[in-house]
């Protein structure tokens, strides 16, 4: 039942806070975020991290016609995405308790509607029921961004909703094909994820128009459009400039992880054949990604936007460690998804932190804000470091492992995407280096008398993010046991995945 | 030849006696009062009374196949469903027509007449088992709607609306009966099941026959809206009173969906001279799809865009008939359609809905701009026609997800992938239109000059009632679905 809970207990908080009184809705929704984030640390202790087994699971029949079951589960791959939506809620929560003006009780629906649809997605085992939430956490984000954000924002949100129901439309059309394929495989239709492993697609090499590379495309689309990979990038700078903070936060460290958690969760072990043949293809699009984005977010005068592009080059990253197939390759690309929802996260915190003060994003009207706020301006170097994996921080672990993984696989991109990380050096410090030091900009000058540093709230909100940062910098082995089991297993038995129930 | 009528043929038909019966006592009751128009709310009572005795019984008759008046009539599964359906479209109209600006007038008992016995009509098609039969009942709602949409309040367009569609509807139906005659002439009987029949032989042989087949499809598409009969339609949703185009856009469409699936049962699309047409009619449906989808996606007023996106879901459902007519598993191709049919349905009558009820005026016609600030003013009409549009757009958990699912099932199934392809464009290009009413309702700055809304809690009630259905079916479609197979598999 954990999971279930899990998965629905958000949606009963959804209508909660429809009914609580409008001065309890943030400290309501604090302390129902905090119970979520509590329960879903139950799973320590009941999931077994030493089988590569699917466990917690919990099944019922829905529309057993065409074999779609409700049916949920968690192996290490979807372990720590879960903690990581179930953690982060309660922050944002904090982290908007000024940024949000109007509207409050709706923002708040939405937030707990998306958590809903954000851990469902990750322990649906069932493609359909996967798919119904994979879609589902459009509609919160969208109202999200259009309702809350900034100027541009029905152009973006727009934009969001359309690439994503673009890419994931012919997802379904692919669920529906692999269903029928159970029935004439398997003897009876099903969409459980666990039968579309077993299935023997055909795959014919040197060509384009085979079942296997077909499907491969439809689900890769679906979930390149949700990473982001370049090219199909241009909806992340949008939405993430004109989403409010907590938006952005949301969509940074969680959403984006649905596209990735899919390529491992779907496409790697479904198609084997058709990954390992076009895996060149997904490896050169990350080292573009990365290279692209870096190069930039060098140039934005806009820091939010400058964030928003280092997620690209960030993704980029995990893209080129899971098409590594190799399992330091994985397992960098999985450790550098959560560091990406933490970092960048922070970062879009502490953009929004700074914004709400001076109401400007533009680099140029800062200057000197170390001197007049410090602990900010220490915070913010730690997540950039963070950011760009300076050795000690969680960052580091992740895209050291991507690169040993990929040097395996091909060494030439891994020269190409060496060029990332100072690149991306450059771009971060030479933002931090405009906007914390050097002479007083407008702003500070402007703000002279006002505080613009941050308060205990907002100290709340960071002091978990940051001992995190070093915490997973410095013990990865204490978040990478989690999944290693399940991380081998889809690794090494590629060719003939195979993923158990555990009783 | 002696005709003899039983008591059973009479029970079979209650249903359109039980409608005939409640529209003519309010008649009835305005001669009697000397032409003076008596309670709107006691005709609508009537109207409802007679809805419900019909649905009861056409409930009680349900479950088993039995034919009326020497087999000119069916009553199967796929009749009493369909039935259902239009009852209830026929009950959420005259609700909204009643609260209608340009509805309710001093001649509401003559519009709650010519509604009911459209409604008969479109009974009269559904359980049809004869050409004939069918034709007199589509002639039947025909005329009934010209004249109900001439009757509108609003001066100019209606008019031109109802000549637009008296005319065009006439020449269709006449296609339609000159195609009839072709296959009297070549089967020698109106009779459907003789017709099913000699279908697979006569179309492979007898060209005739095959000029009367597709002169008949020619005319049931014109009541559909596939391309490229599909014109018509925005001109006359636009111009009909709102609730009267919630009754069109979906009482036409199922009978005529229901009847086209009868047809395709036959096994047409299956004989190998037909392939060509088969082949005609998949990229007709390919372009009634972009077509309805790139035609909503360039208006500015609200109910053209439904009556294009009314032209883009024909072409939705038209991908699960002809999944139906080729063989193999068309089960599934015929279950879907009905799903989907109920689906649009319920959906529609919704949206529709929601339009008539922010109408104050009879020549109001909205677009996006006016629905601004809607969320702020009226927060759960606005949540109900996001919820509507949602599943318009087949966003899941709602009703439209499910409906697209078996349709595109059906289409991978069938081996007509490609279908399932265009299916999946169109659906990306409804996003647009469908969220720009929910942009404007939630995140644009209200207008500032608004109109007052007149409260009509009886159409409030029935929009919520749709939403609400779309959800609950949405979550229950396995039961849902199952009810859809087993009415069809008698036809198939």
């Amino acid at each position: 039942m954990l999971l279930s809970f899990l998965v629905f207990l958000p949606l009963f908080f959804a209508l909660l806070v429809a009914a609580v009184p409008e001065k309890l809705i943030r400290p309501a929704s604090l302390i129902m975020g905090l119970i979520h984030f509590l329960l879903s640390c139950v799973l320590f202790y009941r999931f077994d991290p030493s089988k590569p087994t699917l466990q917690l699971v919990e099944k019922a029949a829905w529309v057993p016609t065409f074999g779609i079951n409700y049916f949920v589960g968690i192996d290490g791959i979807s372990f720590w995405l879960v903690i990581l939506s179930a953690f982060l809620t309660p922050l944002v929560v904090l982290g908007s308790w000024h940024a949000i003006e109007k509207n409050v009780r709706a923002f708040h629906i939405c937030l707990f509607l998306l958590l809903t649809s954000m851990v469902g997605t990750f322990v649906a085992m069932d493609a359909i029921l996967f798919y119904v939430f994979f879609e589902t956490s459009l509609i919160p984000m969208y109202f999200m961004v259009g309702v809350w954000g900034g100027a541009r924002r029905l152009y973006a949100t727009m934009k969001f909703f359309i690439y994503t129901m673009a890419g994931s439309l012919f997802m379904l059309v692919a669920i529906i094909a692999l269903i029928f394929m159970t029935q004439d495989q398997l003897g009876q239709m099903s969409a459980s994820i666990l039968d579309f492993y077993k299935l023997q697609i055909p795959f014919v090499a040197n060509s384009f128009l085979n079942t296997q590379t077909l499907l491969f495309f439809a689900f890769s689309l679906a979930f390149a459009i949700k990473v982001p990979m370049f090219p199909v990038h241009t909806w992340l700078p949008d939405a993430h400039v004109e989403a409010p903070t907590p938006g952005s936060v949301i969509l940074a460290a969680v959403m984006l992880k649905m596209g990735t958690y899919g390529f491992l969760r779907f496409v790697m072990p479904i198609f084997p054949a058709a990954t390992e043949y076009w895996a060149w293809l997904f490896m050169l699009l990350g080292v573009v990604g990365i290279i692209y984005g870096a190069l930039v977010a060098m140039v934005q005068p806009d820091i939010k936007k400058l964030v928003a592009y280092s997620s690209v080059s960030h993704m980029g990253y995990v893209m080129l460690g899971l098409f590594a197939l190799n399992v330091y390759g994985a397992t960098g690309g999985l450790y550098q998804m959560l560091n990406h929802g933490v970092s960048t996260g922070a970062l879009f915190f502490l953009v929004g932190m700074i914004y709400e003060k001076t109401h400007s994003r533009q680099i140029a009207d800062y200057g000197g804000l170390a001197r007049v706020a410090p602990i900010f301006a220490i915070a913010f170097l730690i997540v950039t470091f963070s950011s760009i994996a300076v050795p000690l921080t969680n960052g580091f672990v992740g895209e050291f492992l991507i690169l040993l993984g990929s040097f395996q696989a091909n060494r030439l991109m891994t020269v190409f995407a060496v060029l990332g990380v100072i690149l991306g050096a450059v771009y971060m410090l030479w933002a931090v280096k405009r906007v914390f030091f050097g002479g007083d900009g407008k702003l500070v000058t402007e703000h002279a008398h006002d505080d613009l540093d941050i308060g205990a709230r907002e100290m709340f909100v960071l002091a978990p993010l940051v001992i995190l940062i070093f915490w997973m910098g410095i013990f990865p082995s204490d978040f990478l046991n989690w999944s290693k089991a399940s991380l081998d297993h889809l690794i090494q038995d590629r060719t003939h995945y195979e993923l158990t129930i555990e009783d | 030849m002696q005709v003899e009528f039983s008591l059973i043929d009479f029970l079979l038909v209650a249903p359109a006696l039980a409608l005939f019966v409640a529209s003519c006592i309010p008649l009835l009751i305005k001669v009697l009062r000397g032409n003076q128009e008596q309670n709107d709310f006691a005709t609508l009572i009537y109207a409802y009374v007679g809805i419900v005795v019909a649905a009861g019984f056409s409930l009680a008759m349900s479950g088993s196949q039995r034919m009326a008046f020497d087999g000119a009539l069916v009553f199967d599964g796929l009749s009493s469903f369909t039935t259902v359906v239009v009852l209830m479209v026929t009950a959420v109209a005259l609700t909204f027509a009643r609260d209608g600006s340009a509805t309710n007038s001093r001649q509401f008992t003559e519009a709650m007449f010519l509604t009911l016995n459209a409604a008969v009509g479109m009974l009269t098609v559904v359980w049809s088992n004869d050409l004939i039969i069918t034709f007199v009942g589509i002639e039947l709602f025909s005329l009934c709607l010209y004249i109900l949409i001439a009757m509108s309040l609003e001066e100019r367009l209606s008019k031109e609306a109802a000549f637009k569609y008296f005319v065009l509807g006439s020449f269709a139906s006449a296609l339609m009966l000159y195609g009839i005659s072709f296959i009297y002439g070549t089967v020698g009987s109106t009779y459907i099941p003789d017709l099913i029949q000699a279908t697979p032989n006569l179309l492979a042989t007898n060209r005739l026959f095959l000029l009367g087949f597709v002169l008949l499809l020619t005319g049931i598409s014109f009541k559909i809206g596939v391309f490229p009969f599909h014109a018509w339609a925005p001109d006359v949703y636009q111009g009909s009173p709102t609730p009267l185009t919630a009754f069109m856009a979906t009482g036409v469409k199922a009978v005529s969906l229901a009847f086209l699936l009868r047809l395709v049962a036959s096994q047409a699309f299956t004989v190998e001279r037909f392939w060509p047409f088969v082949d005609v009619l998949q990229w007709l449906t390919v372009l009634t799809i972009l077509i309805g989808n790139v035609g909503a996606f360039r208006q500015k007023s609200l109910k053209r865009m439904l009556a294009y996106s009314s032209i883009a879901h024909s072409g939705y459902i038209m991908i699960g008939i002809i999944a139906a007519g080729i063989g193999g598993a068309g089960m599934l191709g015929a279950t879907g359609v009905m799903f989907y049919v109920f689906a649009y349905a319920i959906m529609t009558v919704g949206a529709f809905g929601v339009l008539h009820m922010l109408e104050v005026r009879p020549d109001s016609d909205l677009t996006s701009e006016d629905l601004r600030g809607l969320a702020a003013e009226r927060p759960w009409l606005a949540l109900l026609m996001t919820v509507l549009l949602l599943s318009l757009t087949g966003i899941p958990p709602t009703l439209g997800f499910f409906g697209k699912f078996f349709i595109f099932s059906a289409a991978v199934k069938q081996g007509l992938v490609w279908l399932a392809f265009w299916g999946v464009i169109g659906s990306v290009i409804s996003v647009y239109y469908y969220l720009r009413p929910v942009v404007a309702m939630y995140m644009e700055t209200p207008l500032l000059r608004r109109e007052t809304y007149q409260m009509k809690p009886l159409s409030y009630f029935a929009v919520a009632l749709m939403a609400l259905l779309i959800l609950v079916v949405g979550f229950a479609s396995e039961p849902f679905y199952q009810v859809v197979l087993t009415s069809v598999a008698k036809v198939f």
